[in-house]
């Protein structure tokens, strides 16, 4: 693999040998649920949400607030999964490209792949046949991808889990027809509450997932209740970017444009990449890593696009449905984001003591 | 969902200490022919909690396993042979998981279980 990218000096990596500030008043532990703020055609859901927002600090709002949510991204990818995978194939992640590329199409599915391979060198995980991972956990595991290249890659037991049971579905299907019925299962469940006893797991890979979560510190804790002792940890998510010290949040025009892109992706707040890097030191996990990777994915959202405006994709869109339409519209803000460095794709790696 | 995944499954409601194993309820379920690795059955079997395996398997109507076992066992075919039949074979397609503490039930369709809990549950 590319030792260029790991060893490339990242604003991020900074904070990993600060001693842990706890003078910032912004929490991270629990955040707010935030949905639904911007405008919505379907009046009754975002009748709901306004009041929800208006009394967000009760628990109970914020339990029922939660339970919108999980509908609402199981709903999304149950209605949208079917045209991804017709159009861009078994990944629903960035691809990683070498920077400054026009990607063309048939560039983007290796990219996806090399997506997978450069985290898992950036984490390190061991490659020879005692040290490397037996059983694996695909966290948010969308139509099985991840689960099964890396089932295939080591030989491993894959379990994945998925809010939305049509992708569960479609990914146990697409695992028995590539022979690998034996290797991988999917389960609906929720990475907050994941149904497996401590320990179980050598590998914990949340690829794109992260950024559904509405309890960060839950959704950390839960990832590593599952490792096994000396199991390596691997996020990749959209974060926004690091607050300044002298910060205390984002600016009016960033939280904006985020609460735009949350409303169409049936996402809750964003937090930072310092933000995961403090929640993993709190539970005393090791070797904690984390870059930017915002510069090798670059080419995806205009790429993304350009399929969408295909001949194929318009007309999939229109059968999808409005969720995903909303999606697919939303696109040319997640490239306003990158471009304002606000939104960072990054990669945060660790491993459980042993 | 076949029994290699029910042996690492777990109810994980709030307050349940005992959520392992779970119990099944059989509506539907199917045999289905999978590859056979005696290495792959030697690797996997310090990690299977055996009579989880034993009870799981009889409620699918599977008996021939030996109520315990131990590794030396891994170098008989005929136990291997049973191992892989009752662990990859034996898939539950419709019914429900349920947890030995609350008697929750979770569902399983199309041999997908639901590990989902309600709000109350967390």
């Amino acid at each position: 693999m590319n030792t260029l990218f790991r060893t490339t000096e990242s604003p991020f990596l900074q904070y990993l040998n600060q001693p842990s500030t706890s003078d910032r008043r912004r929490r991270i532990s629990s955040l707010p649920v935030r949905i639904g703020l911007g405008r919505s055609t379907r009046t009754g859901l975002a009748k709901t949400t306004t009041r929800m927002m208006a009394s967000s600090s009760s628990a109970a709002t914020e339990t029922v607030g939660r339970e919108v949510l999980k509908k609402g991204i199981a709903d999304f990818y149950d209605e949208s999964s079917g045209i991804w995978e017709d159009i861009w194939g078994d990944h629903m992640h960035h691809g990683f490209y070498n920077p400054d590329v026009q990607a063309s199409i048939s560039d983007h599915r290796s990219a996806q792949i090399r997506m997978i391979e450069e985290s898992l060198s950036f984490a390190g995980v061991p490659e020879d046949s005692l040290k490397k991972p037996k059983s694996i956990v695909d966290v948010g595991c969308g139509i099985g991808g991840s689960s099964r290249y890396l089932a295939r890659k080591y030989g491993a037991q894959c379990q994945g889990i998925t809010l939305s049971p049509v992708q569960a579905q479609r990914a146990q299907a697409l695992a028995a027809a590539q022979g690998l019925a034996d290797k991988v299962s999917f389960q609906v469940a929720d990475a907050l509450q994941q149904p497996f006893p401590d320990g179980q797991f050598d590998l914990v890979w949340s690829m794109e997932s992260g950024e559904h979560m509405p309890d960060k510190k839950k959704f950390v804790s839960e990832l590593a209740r599952v490792a096994a002792p000396g199991a390596t940890i691997i996020m990749v998510t959209w974060c926004h970017r690091d607050l300044s010290p002298s910060e205390d949040s984002l600016k009016p025009e960033e939280e904006k444009l985020l609460n735009k892109i949350c409303d169409a992706y049936y996402l809750p707040a964003w937090c930072s990449a310092a933000d995961y890097v403090k929640l993993l030191q709190s539970l005393s996990l090791q070797d904690i890593k984390a870059a930017d990777w915002s510069q090798y994915v670059a080419p995806f959202w205009p790429a993304v696009i350009r399929s969408a405006l295909t001949w194929k994709g318009l007309t999939s869109l229109l059968r999808s449905g409005w969720k995903t339409m909303k999606g697919a519209l939303a696109m040319p803000l997640m490239i306003e984001g990158y471009q304002k460095d606000l939104i960072k794709f990054a990669i945060i790696t660790c491993r459980k003591p042993k | 969902m076949r029994l290699l995944t029910h042996n690492m499954l777990s109810c994980n409601i709030k307050g349940v200490t005992n959520g392992f194993p779970l119990r099944l309820e059989v509506e539907k379920f199917v045999e289905k022919e999978v590859d056979f690795s005696a290495e792959f059955l030697r690797n996997i079997f310090p990690k299977i909690e055996w009579k989880a395996l034993v009870d799981a398997a009889r409620s699918m109507g599977y008996a021939e396993l030996p109520d315990e076992a131990d590794s030396s066992m891994l170098d008989s075919d005929d136990f291997l042979k049973k191992f892989h039949h009752a662990l990859l074979e034996l898939h539950l397609e419709e019914g429900a998981l349920i947890c030995p503490e609350t008697g929750r039930r979770f569902p399983v369709n199309k041999g997908i279980p639901n590990m989902l809990l309600h709000e109350d549950e967390v």
